[in-house]
């Protein structure tokens, strides 16, 4: 079979409801990694009298929420990018690297709220509070730099033409973990600004 | 369709043997690891033995070499290493690569009739994460203050900083993570092929036992492994970041945390790991006592549901390990009710078993004999959850040695002997050569009979009182008395160690140099029964078409033979 | 259609069957008599506390029970190995067990299994749970009350002196040595300095664990006079095994002789700026 191309439809189909099989398993597993981690937050949060605690040193929610708008469009642009891949329309390339410039732009104020908080004096040992804001942001920033590195391939992907309409599942899966990520940042983000 | 066009084989030594995506391969891979983990997980369990039978003597051959700095005899913090080094290696290096990796690995795609696992790549990462996790633990066996010591269960505040400083018990976490990320990526991928890639005319209710039990062990691995994931993420950064997540707020300046918080995390993944280990064994038996009773496994879709039924209870019954933690009334009662519930799947296993094996025509092969063992040796460790499951008597047993022999017994003596049943039963189809039956029937009686007597006195003990993870039980007068117990137990666990090297020669020596094995020599239906040992490359010429179940022995209406491959109809009576 | 062994009814082979089932049953009973000779050379001591024999009493219905199970299991399992062995002209039995008599006899015997293993076993505990268990003493009246730290790798006990109150100067604190009069519900608040520890008194019956930062109640009522052991179930460094301690049971006069003496010595020996010395906490009480 030459690379250009397209192959059966049902074998598309086959090899699309396989992936997102594995990826729903891959999410459920890292669902409960991510319940865990929550459930200790919210367990020990409830200990404490106070929340925040005293003189504590708080991230920034302009930035945070700057952070969050970001992170939704590249999700959105991601999205639009593998809807256009699978109608077999052109374009997909320069949106899915408007998603993943967003996820970089994303990291990007990730880090800088971080810098604030360290820069203030708030560390994981300092306070229960920071212990627990590092902590689940870190973890979720190892999924933010795995997620980057896949969207990266399947940029390069895209560029040399090894994804295309006819082989799109790679690049929703990978979709698929990104708006994970989003999701889990949103219940992170609720959880520390509104709870 | 997916899977069907045969890939060309690979060249190459690297890509062939170490880097390889084909599941034989790994699953071989898997073995191996998993073997030579289990004899050094044996080798501390030896001196575990010798050190509480003889206290402060020093251990022959390996004393003056692993404990250079005293007279060579086992130190109280080396001791508490060996224990805690012992249980993780067995556990997390040893069974769970071997039943599940290589088992898992080297079954599914055959008995399914699939060319190879439906993500190759994810597979062999699998792999090279636990080797990577392996040498993690390794190497931290050699970091200046020491390995862990906090026990395979690691309860902080002695798995802190304040009782264990240091970089071992951190790599420890570590090692445990990476593993777990191994079993996880191995459990999507069973998932996913056991539903996606069966063979035409493989129905759920045609599947061989053996993989029911493979994809129940994955749904649970694919569910819990992150939850002690994320409990070792909060113990690495309590040790290693400052922060206090099980440090309680009398014990540090900034808020509090708490222990007993890390025992739920950890037991909530730590029951569901107990029957991790199980349901492969319990699947590879219940398929190996009807190939070789030559007679159906006895209600086929009752022992699919008992085991469906213990998975979906595994996670509510955790807190019988915390009886003594000072929880709440209704919370123990709960879960005693629960663990009284979760043992009635168990015992309709138990009932199917011995019904599969009644009025049989019972051939007494290795196979057919490590599966009759797990019958015996489950019954006898199942019982005895009883005493643990009901609160009044655990209060009495909990850290005695009565739960040591209760957990061995169920957990480690059933999934090896379903692993050794598994590797007799399938070596021939892994490496085209039979293992010798005469070796394998020695092996048989010279490991189940010093095991009985190994952990059935510590039954004995237990009662008496004599706690766990003590390095000497020679302190206190009652325990002095009851001293005679541990030797006897040391010396039938030195017989029981001493057996496994029956085992050891009879494997190396058949994988080279054993008597050549047909495609079938079992006669049993499978459909892995029906490639050459070992199969090609691509598992089968042509993907087969199933028609009949697995268990189709001695039909009145077949002449000739007594087994029916799963390719060909039964019959007409 | 499933193969069934052929031969006369159940009920034809009646006799046969209840004579089975009493000699199943005899033989059932020898594990239970021989597990009577191994508590006898190798069980704890008789319990010293006034509820201990309950946990005895549980501990023999159990074991009865599934000692009888085993050797049924046992049977059925040996009766095959003996009886169907493959040989030239035997033939297994065609059956797959999934038929309606098949399922409704395997529930129940699942039934009758639950109610004689778990049902009972599980009534008798609640019981012993409710009325002794989670029925902790309140503090006053006959209650005499211990407040437990342990510590890597000792037991720190301190009483109250006569003024009643934890905290004060005519505490009476003792390491490793806890002197408890006869007859009188001993109630104890427990706890850790540093790890996870656990107060285990065998010969009580007895065993809850000491935390950090939390505080467990546990109690029980002396009931014979002597010196017990007191050790550590839960590992807590290298020498778990040597962290014991000695429980001296006194009878009434006795016991009053030694608390006029330890409480004098403890005035005397009071100091007020010893933080470390005065660790006792406000009574906790916590309803399990």
């Amino acid at each position: 079979m030459s690379q250009i191309a397209l192959p059966l439809p049902s074998e598309g189909r086959r090899a699309r409801v396989d992936s997102t099989l594995g990826m729903a398993l891959f999410i459920g597993s890292w669902s409960m990694a991510f319940a865990t981690l929550f459930l200790t937050f919210l367990i020990l949060r409830q200990r404490q009298p106070v929340w925040p605690p005293q003189g504590v040193v708080l991230p920034s929610l302009p930035l945070a929420g700057l952070a969050t708008g970001v992170l939704l469009a590249s999700s959105v642009l991601l999205h639009g990018a593998v809807a256009r891949l699978r109608a077999g329309r052109p374009g997909f390339a320069s949106r899915w690297a408007a998603g993943l410039v967003a996820g970089l732009l994303f990291a990007g104020l990730q880090s800088w709220l971080w810098i604030d908080v360290w820069s203030a004096g708030g560390r994981p040992d300092t306070d229960m509070y920071q212990g627990l804001f590092y902590m689940l942001t870190w973890f979720h920033a190892l999924h933010v730099v795995c997620g980057l590195l896949a969207l990266g391939v399947i940029q390069a992907g895209a560029l040399s033409g090894r994804i295309h309409a006819g082989r799109a599942t790679p690049a929703s899966s990978v979709a698929i973990f990104w708006h994970f990520v989003d999701a889990v940042w949103l219940v992170l983000f609720f959880s520390f600004f509104a709870l | 369709m997916s899977g069907d066009h045969i890939h060309a084989e690979p060249t190459g030594f690297l890509r062939k043997h170490v880097f390889s995506v084909d599941h034989k391969v790994i699953a071989k891979q898997f073995m191996w690891f998993g073997l030579v983990w289990l004899l050094i997980g044996g080798v501390m369990a030896m001196m575990i033995r010798w050190q509480l039978a003889n206290p402060g003597t020093p251990v022959p051959l390996l004393g003056k070499l692993l404990y250079p700095r005293g007279d060579g005899s086992v130190p109280p913090d080396g001791y508490n290493t060996l224990f805690t080094m012992h249980g993780t290696i067995m556990i997390f290096l040893g069974l769970t690569p071997l039943l599940i990796g290589c088992f898992g690995n080297f079954c599914i795609p055959l008995m399914i009739g699939a060319r190879d696992m439906i993500f190759p790549l994810l597979n062999m990462l699998s792999f090279w994460t636990v080797v990577l996790g392996g040498l993690v633990g390794f190497y931290s066996l050699f970091v200046p203050l020491g390995a862990a010591e906090g026990g395979w269960t690691a309860y902080p505040t002695l798995s802190g900083n304040i009782g264990t400083p240091g970089s071992g018990e951190t790599l420890w976490a570590i090692a445990v993570f990476l593993i777990g990320a191994s079993s996880i990526m191995g459990g999507i991928n069973y998932i996913t092929t056991i539903v996606r890639l069966r063979a035409p005319g493989m129905t759920w209710g045609r599947l061989p036992l053996t993989i029911w039990g493979l994809f129940f062990t994955a749904i649970l691995n694919v569910l819990f492994l992150p939850v002690i994931g994320s409990a070792m993420i909060l113990m690495v950064l309590d040790r290693s970041f400052g922060t206090s997540f099980y440090v309680p707020a009398t014990l540090n300046q900034t808020g509090g945390g708490d222990p007993i918080l890390y025992q739920h995390l950890f037991w909530i993944f730590g029951h569901p790991e107990v029957y991790i280990l199980i349901l492969p064994a319990w699947g590879i038996i219940s398929d190996l006592l009807s190939f070789f009773a030559r007679k159906p496994a006895f209600a086929y879709r009752v022992t699919v549901g008992a085991m469906a039924a213990v998975t979906i209870l595994s996670a509510v019954v955790y807190g019988h390990h915390m009886f003594t933690t000072g929880m709440t009334a209704m919370l123990g009662e709960s879960f005693m009710l629960l663990t009284m519930i979760i043992s009635v799947p168990g015992e309709i296993l138990f009932f199917n078993w011995l019904h599969t094996l009644w009025r049989g025509n019972l051939r007494f092969t290795t196979p057919m004999l490590f599966s009759m063992g797990v019958i015996f040796v489950f019954g006898l460790g199942g019982l005895t959850g009883i005493y643990l499951a009901t609160i009044g008597t655990d209060i009495y047993l909990h850290d005695t040695y009565f739960v040591v022999g209760h957990f061995h017994l169920t957990m480690a003596a059933s999934s090896l002997f379903g692993a050794f049943a598994g590797t007799y039963f399938w070596f021939p189809k892994l490496f085209g050569r039979m293992m010798s039956e005469k070796l394998g029937k020695l092996h048989f009686w010279t490991t189940i009979i010093p095991l009985t007597i190994v952990f059935c006195t510590m039954f004995i003990s237990g009662y008496a009182g004599m706690p766990r993870r003590y390095y000497n039980h020679t302190d206190l007068p009652f325990l002095r008395s009851i001293q005679h117990l541990n030797v006897i137990t040391s010396v039938a666990a030195f017989f029981l160690g001493g057996a496994q090297l029956i085992f050891a020669f009879n494997f190396i020596r058949s994988r080279w140099w054993g008597a050549k094995a047909g495609v079938n020599p079992w006669q049993v239906g499978t459909l892995e029964w029906t490639t050459p040992s070992p199969p090609p490359h691509h598992n089968f010429d042509t993907i087969p078409t199933v028609v009949t179940g697995p268990h189709e022995y001695s039909h009145p209406a077949l002449k000739d033979r007594d087994w029916l491959p799963q390719t060909e109809n039964l019959p007409v009576a | 259609m499933n193969a069934r062994p052929s031969g006369r009814s159940l009920r034809a082979r009646r006799p046969a069957w209840l004579a089975s089932l009493a000699a199943l049953l005899a033989l059932a009973c020898a594990p239970a008599l021989s597990a009577q000779v191994v508590a006898d050379r190798w069980g704890p001591n008789p319990p010293a506390s006034a509820e201990g024999h309950r946990v005895d009493t549980l501990f023999w219905l159990i074991t009865t029970m599934i000692s009888a199970s085993f050797v049924i299991v046992l049977l059925l399992l040996l009766i095959p190995v003996l009886r169907d062995r493959a040989r030239p002209g035997h033939r297994a039995s065609y059956d797959h067990g999934s038929s309606l008599h098949d399922k409704r006899f395997t529930a129940i015997v699942s039934v009758i299994v639950f109610i004689v293993l778990d049902a009972s076993v599980l009534y008798i505990t609640m019981r012993d749970l409710r009325e002794v268990v989670w029925n902790i003493p309140r503090p006053g009246g006959n209650t005499y009350q211990v407040e437990v730290l342990a510590q890597q790798w000792a037991w720190n006990f301190r009483v109250p002196g006569p003024d009643g109150r934890f905290g004060t100067s005519d505490d009476i604190v003792t390491i490793n040595a806890l002197t408890l009069p006869v007859d009188r519900p001993a109630v104890f608040n427990l706890a850790s300095k540093d790890v996870i520890h656990s107060f285990y008194v065998p010969d009580m019956r007895v065993k809850r664990d000491a935390n950090p930062g939390a505080i467990n109640q546990v109690w029980f009522q002396p009931a014979v006079t002597g010196n017990y052991d007191i050790l550590c179930a839960e590992l807590c460094g290298y020498a778990h095994y040597q962290m014991h301690g000695t429980l001296a049971v006194l009878p009434q006069a006795e016991f009053e002789a030694w608390q006029q003496e330890a409480g004098a010595l403890a005035l005397a020996a009071w100091d007020g700026n010893d933080s470390e010395a005065n660790w006792a906490w406000e009574w906790k009480e916590n309803t399990p």
